[in-house]
């Protein structure tokens, strides 16, 4: 992984300070600053530039900012979707969720699923990439085995836990009976529900953080390793001290990335526990509320406002203060 | 630092409004206060031509993409014209609702014919998804007399006539044979209840299996088959449009159901499909909609029997109440495929073809004159369900017409059934929910 660049706006160019108001015009007849020279080279680039970036950037605008920006109009509506009218409300639906019970329940869910859902994935890649990291046999099955999972369909993955856990019929009600124990009713028990939804989450994505803290497992220095042994350091010395502190830009892009991927899960939440019972987060709220039964197509957009606020928000955060303890190099 | 925070805050941006643009991209309604109500007086398909082709959606209840395939065979030598293209929708009644009603906002990829439940026509009705078939009806001589009367009228509304029955149900008693033998039970379904209470620790003594009784998935239809207790019990759900959920009578009926489960310890709650955990042998007994009827004769490795649902201490029978799904047309497609979807409506609902269907997955047919006597012969269980017709009664209002009220419905049982809840908090907490419902999305738009 390469570590992203670090630039130091105090010391802008002097090419980009404003010009003094009161230095001389520049003669007209003579070719002003390099910068502003409109050269057959630099209009090239920029055409090629243009050429690369405009589709791309045509593409974002219609399906991504459009559509946001639609969202948003529509979180200031009354709207049963479906219907062909709907009318304007102003701020009433964030009102609305702001102010019912729903909201607390919705918010606390998004925050126990994300949490526990980051911090596992994090906590157990690196574990696991530890493990992969050692010079033993099989490493290479095992780095597969690992991150397979990851690339799996959620549906998929969702029906075949489902199996695991159902109470009447699963793997694990049978293997519980034969212990001579009843299986929880992880599918009708709204907590047993998130508990269902997160284990399932975690075994999925953990292969993906074990990977990239692989990666940056064997990108450390060597030498600095090495030193450290020399002085006594011993591994879970070396491993605290040492390896977790430079691991730390991995770390910080885990955490955005899994943040982001935990707070717009859906599909596993979507086959495993349809109704969202117990394991409404944020987004899944938006979709039921829209899609689900209750056709509230202005709410859930509102609740889709809030989620995309929420995102913003702990992305700047994490850039603007949790970065800054980020060890480059 | 700027470049690596826009790049990143773009990146967000972008997965964000990827989940956004599912929303968005729907299309947006009119605010300029236009009506939803379809203009049925518009409505004249004089001199319309049919569509050469339309969509059929459907989520082939009761395992039925089979039978269906069948009957649109049967049906394009006798319509050369029209080609019906037989689309899954959707796995189950909410699956179909969501993709008709995203096409409905996207105003494009609308189906000729949409099959529509019980808890979903009237919300189609009142956003003006769904045309009136009356005229139709009369133009191409659908028999409405030889329908079944309760079934038909289950889609009437403000004197017009929205869809007709399609794969309309029941719920089941379902118990296993062998199970109530060893036990030394009578053959045939308890009367009611407490007849079951006494029954329930024989069977659970003798068969071997988890539970004598198994409350059907909660996240399927729990509003429903919970409506036959509530009945028994002389509670309900609602009574016209008042929320009666945390009545004495209501709060008693659930109360015993959670009984069953925590003090007397004879039954459980199924996860999935009730229907399955019984043919699996899990259970002595469930109930289930009739539509699994001849899934669960396929899959079950012993004797099944059927009957009417028991009754309860204040009344013992009549409490079963109809369900399933009907046939329903647009409103936002042309003329000509509303006529060839009125054309494929009619032959699809003909008498042999309803036979056919009930033969194929259980559902009751819903002509008069449909011929079931091979069907019977086959599958003589079937004419229990027809039987309980006659004792079933109509929804109550809180289940079918409040949008998302099966859902808190459901959440509701889940408290009560899986979590212990205290029921008569829990009623009341559904009750203010309901009610809310109710003032918001369906008082509105009812007529004065």
């Amino acid at each position: 992984m390469t570590a992203p660049l670090i630039h130091n706006s105090s010391t802008a160019p002097a090419d980009r300070l404003p010009a003094s108001p009161s230095a001389p015009p520049a003669p007209a007849s003579k070719p002003g600053p390099e910068r502003h020279r409109w050269s057959g080279r630099s209009r090239k680039d920029f055409l090629v530039f243009l050429a690369m970036a405009l589709p791309n950037l045509v593409l974002i605008g219609t399906f991504t900012y459009w559509p946001l920006i639609n969202n948003i109009y529509y979180s200031t509506l009354d709207w049963t979707l479906g219907s062909a009218s709907a009318t304007v409300v102003g701020l009433q639906n964030y009102v609305t969720f702001f102010t019912s019970e729903d909201a607390s329940k919705v918010l606390g869910t998004t925050a126990v699923f994300t949490l526990i859902t980051v911090g596992g994935s994090m906590v157990l890649g690196l574990l696991v990439a530890l493990a992969l990291n050692s010079k033993v046999r099989g490493t290479t099955f095992a780095r597969s085995a690992v991150f397979a999972p990851y690339v799996l369909s959620g549906v998929g993955v969702g029906l075949v836990w489902l199996f695991i856990f159902d109470p009447g019929y699963g793997v694990l009600a049978w293997i519980l009976r034969g212990m001579g124990q009843q299986s929880p009713q992880w599918i009708n028990d709204p907590q047993l529900s998130l508990v269902m939804v997160i284990i399932v989450y975690i075994w999925k994505n953990l292969g993906y953080c074990a990977v990239v803290y692989l990666a940056g497992l064997q990108s450390l220095p060597r030498d600095v390793m090495e030193a450290a042994a020399l002085d006594g350091a011993n591994g879970l010395r070396r491993f605290l001290n040492i390896s977790l502190p430079l691991l730390s830009p991995t770390t910080f892009f885990l955490l955005i990335t899994t943040m982001l991927s935990s707070l717009q899960a859906f599909d596993l939440i979507r086959i495993m526990t349809p109704l969202g019972n117990g394991t409404s987060t944020l987004i899944y709220e938006a979709y039921l509320q829209a899609f689900g039964a209750y056709n509230r197509a202005g709410y859930s957009a509102a609740i889709s406002v809030v989620l995309f606020a929420i995102l913003l928000v702990i992305t700047v955060l994490q850039l603007r203060f949790v970065e800054r303890k980020v060890h480059y190099s | 630092m700027r470049t690596n925070l826009d790049r990143r805050h773009f990146l967000g941006l972008a997965g964000l409004g990827a989940g956004a643009a599912a929303l968005a991209a729907c299309g947006g309604p009119s605010t300029a206060g236009t009506a939803d109500a379809v203009d049925t007086a518009a409505i004249d398909f004089t001199g319309v031509k049919p569509a050469a082709s339309i969509d059929f959606w459907t989520n082939h209840p009761g395992k039925s993409q089979d039978v269906e395939k069948a009957i649109i065979e049967k049906f394009h030598p006798k319509f050369p014209d029209i080609k019906v293209n037989l689309v899954t929708a959707g796995a189950n009644y909410e699956e179909i609702a969501q993709k008709f009603q995203t096409s409905q906002a996207a105003k494009t990829g609308l189906p000729g014919l949409v099959v529509l439940s019980d808890v979903w026509w009237f919300r189609y009705f009142s956003n003006g998804s769904i045309i009136p078939i009356d005229g139709l009806v009369k133009q191409l001589d659908i028999k409405i007399d030889d329908f079944q009367k309760s079934l038909v009228d289950d889609y009437k509304y403000d004197d017009k006539q929205w869809a007709l029955p399609y794969g309309r149900s029941t719920p089941l008693f379902y118990y296993n044979k062998d199970h109530f033998k060893a036990a030394g039970l009578p053959d045939r379904a308890p009367a009611t209840w407490q007849e079951f209470a006494e029954w329930a620790p024989k069977l659970k003594a003798t068969s071997g299996a988890q539970y004598a009784y198994i409350y059907p998935a909660l996240a399927g239809y729990a509003g429903w088959t919970l409506q036959n207790n509530l009945w028994g019990w002389g509670g309900s759900w609602s009574k016209d449009w008042d929320i009666t959920c945390d009545s004495k009578e209501s709060v008693a009926a659930l109360q015993w159901a959670q009984d069953s489960i925590y003090k007397d310890a004879w039954a459980g709650v199924s996860s999935k499909e009730a229907a399955d955990d019984f043919a699996a042998g899990i259970t002595s007994s469930t109930i289930s909609s009739t539509g699994s009827l001849l899934g669960v004769l396929k899959a079950a490795k012993f004797n099944v029997g059927v009957g009417f649902l028991p009754g309860g201490p204040e009344v013992p029978s009549g409490v079963c109440p109809t369900g399933g799904a009907g046939l329903g047309i647009p409103s936002g497609i042309t003329k000509e495929e509303q006529l060839a979807a009125a054309t494929f409506l009619k032959f699809m609902t003909e008498p042999e073809n309803t036979a056919a269907f009930s033969a194929a997955t259980g559902y009751m047919p819903t002509r008069l004159s449909a011929d079931m006597s091979a069907v019977l012969a086959a599958t003589p269980q079937i004419k229990t369900a027809m039987d309980q017709l006659a004792a079933t009664k109509v929804q109550d209002n809180a289940r079918v017409f409040l949008p998302g009220a099966d859902q808190e419905m459901a959440k509701s049982a889940a408290k009560i059934l899986t979590q212990q809840g205290d029921v008569q908090a829990t009623m009341t907490e559904l009750k203010k929910t309901l009610e809310g419902i109710y003032t918001k999305d369906v008082k509105p738009k009812l007529k004065a």
